[in-house]
């Protein structure tokens, strides 16, 4: 999965730069599709809440990080390995405009179930069949 | 998908904080599995929850022109990094936040982040109100 941080990465650009670096991005996408490489994807909105504590009793406005490192999107990627799915990462364009981009691998199962070996797991549910393709 | 609106019924809930089970019982870690996984399966038998993933702890942070440089590990430290999420399908954010609220995780520190999915890009819709109509693949 591909997390992108950083979402103010336009400010400052003019209409040309935006526009130059939104065909590269849609290009990128669109690249990446064609070669069956992208599983699901989304832009996710500014707005949101933060909730926790017990009970949720905790309920607070906005993305959970400051603008610049907050995610504006995610990528679900079909990739052979980190290494690919690094290389795919590293041609995303808006890098040079600030963006990064998180890179992590999609799990089987919890990792919970590897810290604690000896925890009875009460499903067998592979990983493929709980991601319904909701962004295809 | 609607164009009509910046937002659908989508919300993506971001589970953070992957240490929560330092400390805890391995009785106390099976109930917080077993109930998460409960959960989980009722959201989906709901038509609630359209899919989901554990993400791995290791990773790498893509940054720089060209991206130059790659780092190792997660974005975040340990309790802000995420560990998962849900793709929620529901009727307004009231109900989004309502299940998040409901994650066994909470009660030993996890955090819920939960955010709008949209149908457009935030910059693709900035750049639209620069030049109405004149972005190549604005409606892709």
């Amino acid at each position: 999965m591909l997390l992108f941080r950083g979402g103010d990465w336009d400010k400052g650009l003019t209409k040309e730069e935006l526009q130059q670096a939104m065909d590269r991005v849609m290009a990128w996408f669109e690249g990446l599709n064609e070669r069956g490489k992208i599983k699901g994807a989304q832009p996710l909105g500014d707005q949101g809440r933060v909730i926790s504590g017990t009970d949720g009793r905790f309920v607070v406005d906005g993305p959970f990080t400051e603008t610049k490192e907050a995610v504006g999107g995610y990528l679900v990627l079909q990739a052979d390995s980190l290494d690919e799915a690094v290389e795919i990462a590293r041609l995303m364009p808006t890098l040079r405009y600030g963006i990064s981009v998180e890179v992590r691998p999609i799990l089987a199962q919890c990792p919970i179930f590897q810290r604690h070996p000896d925890l009875v797991r009460k499903t067998d549910r592979a990983a493929e069949q709980l991601w319904v393709a909701a962004a295809a | 998908m609607s164009t009509s609106s910046e937002t659908t019924a989508d919300y993506l809930l971001l589970f953070r904080g992957n240490v929560w089970d330092r400390g805890l019982s391995p009785a106390q870690i099976q109930q917080v599995v077993a109930d998460w996984m409960a959960w989980f399966e009722r959201l989906k038998a709901e038509g609630k929850c359209l899919g989901g993933h554990p993400l791995e702890e290791e990773g790498k942070v893509v940054s720089g022109k060209q991206g130059r440089t790659v780092a190792d590990g997660p974005f975040a430290e340990s309790k802000e990094a995420i560990g998962g999420y849900f793709y929620l399908h529901v009727a307004d954010e009231n109900e989004a936040i309502e299940i998040a609220r409901q994650c066994p995780g909470l009660e030993y520190g996890a955090v819920v982040e939960v955010r709008p999915v949209a149908d457009v890009c935030s910059m693709k819709q900035r750049a639209m109100e620069y030049s109405p109509g004149q972005l190549a693949g604005a409606n892709a």
